[in-house]
């Protein structure tokens, strides 16, 4: 059986790094809340873009943008913009994502399609150079709050390159933020630009005075969609990082206190058993003195 | 009627008005109630809100402005409180 001593010290490094789990649970949990605002926030925006491109698309828009043209059978080129978090201790949060994107490429390497990665968060990017494959490009500085910025460079050069035909396709692998406990990975194809299905306003541009043209606002505002469906990307992500941090952390925190319940236990067991001895010990001594 | 402001990463402004002045692309547009359905993109310059006396002031910056039944909705890639 094990020393007290031995117990003892094990049930303070055990408290200890309770502690710490328990600091991370709480400071994840508070920015989980600021995160989640700030998904929340994004959504009118998101809406009242997807519904304004799904008034105003027709077949035909299609065939004079760009952004909307859709290639013809397997794309030969493609990019995959994957996001994970810069910091661990989230669970399998990471691992999930970077499954994920291993998994898109594999699919679209495996149609014949040349796959360039770009990674975004240290994580992902880690893995990735372990692996020794190359990153297109490698981003560690968007951070817990990602920005308008962030997303417009991020998507700005593949929106060109895909303009000029250098690029068939472009997805995004992130964590979508249903809930702080449901963040499953995703991919999403940002390019070319999937036509939002028309809601419950549909079918009602005819009746819209346009200023300028429907061309004209149709190309004015995908660009705008689509650095929209990348700032959400990285936005969801962030929250989702955090969402799981927490979950992580307060799991780790109950087995730490399930630990030093029984380590206590076990400690108190020892101890009585050697104040027993020890009275056991002495009684048989004073009986032998007597004897 | 019934007037909201989004920014990519927020609502800045909800709420009931008499008019809203806008800068279009191609100059200022004025909407007051019962406009006809209407959109058009916006250009960079200041948009104006009268609730009830008071204006309140915002620098916009791009995306556009949508006008349907008695909602306005102006929808901008920078918007910001004067």
């Amino acid at each position: 059986m094990a020393r007290p001593r031995e117990l003892r010290r094990r049930i303070k490094s055990v408290e200890s790094t309770r502690k710490i789990t328990k600091t991370m649970e709480m400071v994840a949990t508070s920015k989980l809340k600021r995160a989640q605002d700030r998904v929340v926030a994004a959504r009118p925006y998101a809406q009242a873009l997807a519904n304004v491109i799904a008034d105003l698309y027709t077949p035909e828009l299609a065939e004079r943008f760009p952004l909307l043209r859709q290639p013809k059978g397997v794309p030969k080129k493609a990019a995959v913009l994957f996001i994970t978090s810069n910091r661990g201790l989230c669970g399998a949060f990471n691992s999930n994502l970077i499954k994920e994107a291993r998994r898109t490429t594999a699919d679209l390497e495996a149609r014949g399609c040349q796959v360039d990665l770009h990674g975004i968060g240290r994580k992902g990017i880690g893995f990735f150079r372990y692996t020794k494959r190359a990153l297109a490009v490698a981003r560690q500085d968007v951070g817990d709050r990602p920005s308008q910025k962030h997303a417009e460079e991020l998507v700005e050069p593949l929106m060109r390159q895909f303009e000029t035909g250098l690029l068939d396709a472009v997805f995004v692998v992130f964590a979508k933020f249903n809930s702080p406990v449901s963040t499953p990975p995703t991919t999403l194809q940002i390019l070319p630009v999937v036509p939002p299905s028309a809601g419950k306003a549909g079918g009602k541009s005819s009746n819209y005075i346009l200023s300028p043209s429907a061309d004209e606002i149709v190309g004015a505002i995908l660009p705008l969609y689509v650095r929209n469906a990348m700032y959400r990307a990285l936005v969801e992500t962030a929250a989702g990082e955090q969402g799981a941090r927490r979950t992580a952390m307060k799991n780790a925190t109950d087995s730490a206190s399930d630990m030093i319940d029984s380590l206590r236990q076990t400690y108190n067991r020892v101890r009585q058993a050697q104040i027993t001895q020890e009275i056991a010990e002495i009684v048989g001594g004073s009986e032998a003195l007597k004897g | 009627m019934r007037v909201t402001v989004i920014s990519p990463d927020r609502s800045v402004f909800e709420g009931e008005a008499q008019a809203v002045v806008a800068p279009a692309f191609d100059g200022q547009v004025g909407i007051l109630p019962r406009h006809a359905p209407f959109m058009t993109l916006l250009g960079r310059g200041e948009l104006r809100i009268k609730q009830d006396g008071a204006a309140h002031r915002f620098t916009v910056d791009g995306g556009f402005l949508q006008v349907v039944g008695d909602a306005v909705r102006v929808v901008a890639e920078h918007a910001k409180e004067a």
